[in-house]
């Protein structure tokens, strides 16, 4: 396993955003983290990444406890993430974006620009290095969320809702991406609404509910499981298969 | 497909015209001295020394987007550890300049770990707070000589001081430049300054970062401090601690282009010859402080971006300045 989370708790006042939530995601596989808004999904992306120390529990990473670590070391440690919202540095070309993320291995500037080209050739950005953030589209921010948490050259990588507010044309190039991604080895957990890619990426998948999970399978069965159609999917995407 | 070596090439035609600008600058200001009365000589090495003060703050102010607003401490400290090592330690000039920025780094260390936790108005409150506090200390010291300040031993060399504060400043904006504008350390304080959070899931460590950064600003205020309380040989709490001298760093940079590399040289040039020709027109008093607030207000209200903004709008062209009309008035 690549990364457990064992019994993992958090609550802000009297809410309990994640609950002794429990999960492993297998080396090389794609697991999806789905549920209904408020469900205590970013919540958990912020505890495996350090945004958030949990009240009690435990995340387990290639066998060592990073529980509580700053998440400057947790990103050097392997585990990357996008934003939901995208959280470019904004004053900066897409190139300088993408060459911070590359400073962790890259130990001189020309080394990070070498790897920061290199990176934004793979997402299909690198027409817009020199752009400023401020005038790329909503689809290339998304690109942009991607290609820096690549820079930091992650075994683990944690996508927000990669696809959220994007067509279904752009959602299938970026489907079509990530997959590309795994590929080459890299292991991913994806929070995602559209059940769609779900469904063409995903191994296994958790669904959540109030911060609990209540369901974790292969996709094509979680979409038959009663009690995820009654929290999360209703009774019309059911009848759709 | 362009690559960056097309790009770098592409770049280097503004590149080396800019450096041959500033070699020319260069020279004309090592033979200043000898072409100027003494009072231009006074006035020129005050803008050198606005001009690196200026860059000081930018770097944490500008680049890394913490307002400080107790920079001045750093200066009024400078001067006084300088005079205290001269006098009762009897240490040559150069080496009090090196302790009092050093001192200056490690105070600013000191402080930035825990107040550069916090964010936007709250860091400045803080930083003030830290600056009126070191200003108490001086009044009450008998080191510092109290509120009646301290008499260093008179150097009156107006050459020797304008070359000091030429080549501070100058090793001021040279370190910017390495350090900040073309090294990874100037890459993760833009990172910092743009999207903290987003900055520490790419592994910036943005804690040791922006003490760093902190230090740094305050090490070059540490040390001008020192040239400045020998220049005028004279200094007391309210000459090196008052308010004004932060007021000042902030006003410059802003005015001239906050986070860039040359705004805070042009600010500094512009407000401190205004600042003087005031001075020299009206003679000591108070009422140019109401004009140079008054050209602030209108500053932050309609060029945010500074004199660097204006430049690089290229308003400054007759056809530039007409474009930007038009835009102004949507015709």
């Amino acid at each position: 396993m690549l990364l457990q989370s064992h019994e993992l708790t958090i609550s802000f006042g009297g809410l309990t955003a994640v609950d002794r939530l429990s999960l492993a995601v297998e080396k090389g596989s794609v697991l999806g983290i789905i549920g209904p808004n408020g469900s205590g999904k970013t919540t958990f992306f912020n505890l495996v990444t350090g945004a958030y120390a949990p009240d009690s529990g435990k995340v387990i990473f290639e066998g060592k406890d990073i529980t509580g670590l700053r998440p400057h070391r947790i990103a050097q440690l392997g585990i990357g993430r996008t934003f939901q919202i995208p959280a470019p540095f904004s004053k900066m070309t897409v190139l300088q974006n993408v060459m911070v993320g590359t400073f962790i291995h890259a130990s001189t500037m020309k080394a990070a620009k070498e790897k920061a080209w290199e990176i934004l050739e793979r997402v299909r950005l690198d027409e817009k290095a020199n752009h400023q953030v401020v005038n790329v589209t909503l689809e290339d921010r998304k690109r942009l969320e991607l290609a820096r948490a690549l820079a930091t050259e992650p075994t683990l990588l944690l996508l927000d809702e990669a696809m959220a507010g994007l067509t279904p044309v752009e959602v299938k190039a970026a489907v079509e991406l990530i997959q590309s991604l795994h590929t080459r080895g890299l292991t991913i957990i994806v929070v995602e609404h559209v059940m769609d890619v779900i469904l063409s990426l995903c191994h296994r998948v958790v669904v959540l509910n109030y911060g609990r999970k209540i369901a974790e399978d292969t996709p094509d069965r979680i979409v038959n499981n009663q009690e995820v159609i009654k929290a999360y999917l209703g009774e019309r995407y059911s009848a759709r298969n | 497909m362009p690559t960056w070596a097309d790009q770098a090439k592409l770049n280097s035609t503004p590149i080396a015209w800019q450096w041959v600008c500033l070699g020319l600058i260069f020279l004309v200001s090592l033979i200043i001295p000898w072409i100027v009365s003494p009072l231009w000589i006074r006035i020129v090495t005050e803008i050198f020394m606005w001009a690196g003060l200026a860059q000081s703050w930018n770097i944490i102010g500008g680049y890394t987007g913490y307002l400080s607003f107790g920079h001045g401490a750093f200066f009024g400290m400078g001067a006084y550890v300088t005079g205290i090592a001269m006098m009762n330690l009897e240490w040559p000039f150069g080496v009090g300049l090196l302790f009092s920025g050093i001192l200056a780094a490690l105070l600013a260390a000191v402080i930035g770990y825990p107040t550069l936790r916090l964010r936007g108005a709250y860091f400045a409150i803080a930083t003030w707070a830290f600056g009126e506090m070191i200003r108490q200390i001086a009044t009450i010291l008998d080191v510092t000589g109290g509120a009646f300040g301290m008499q260093l031993p008179p150097f009156l060399n107006l050459s020797f001081f304008y070359y000091v504060m030429l080549g501070i400043t100058g090793l001021t904006y040279l370190t910017t430049y390495l350090l900040l504008e073309r090294s990874r350390f100037g890459y993760k304080l833009l990172a910092i300054r743009e999207h903290e959070e987003a900055a520490e899931m790419v592994g910036v460590d943005t804690v040791t970062i922006k003490i760093k950064a902190f230090a740094l600003s305050a090490f070059f205020p540490g040390v001008f401090g020192g040239i400045y309380a020998y220049w005028v040989t004279y200094i007391h709490p309210d000459s090196v601690l008052g308010a004004q001298i932060t007021d000042f760093m902030v006003v410059m940079v802003f005015l001239g282009g906050v986070g860039s590399l040359w705004g805070p040289f042009l600010g500094a040039f512009v407000v401190q010859l205004i600042n003087r020709y005031l001075w020299l027109v009206w003679g000591e008093g108070t009422f140019y402080l109401i004009i140079i607030g008054a050209a602030i207000c209108a500053v932050v209200l309609f060029i945010p971006n500074g004199i660097i903004g204006l430049l690089e709008k290229r308003i400054f062209s007759p056809r530039g300045a007409l474009s930007q009309l038009r835009k102004l008035i949507k015709w």
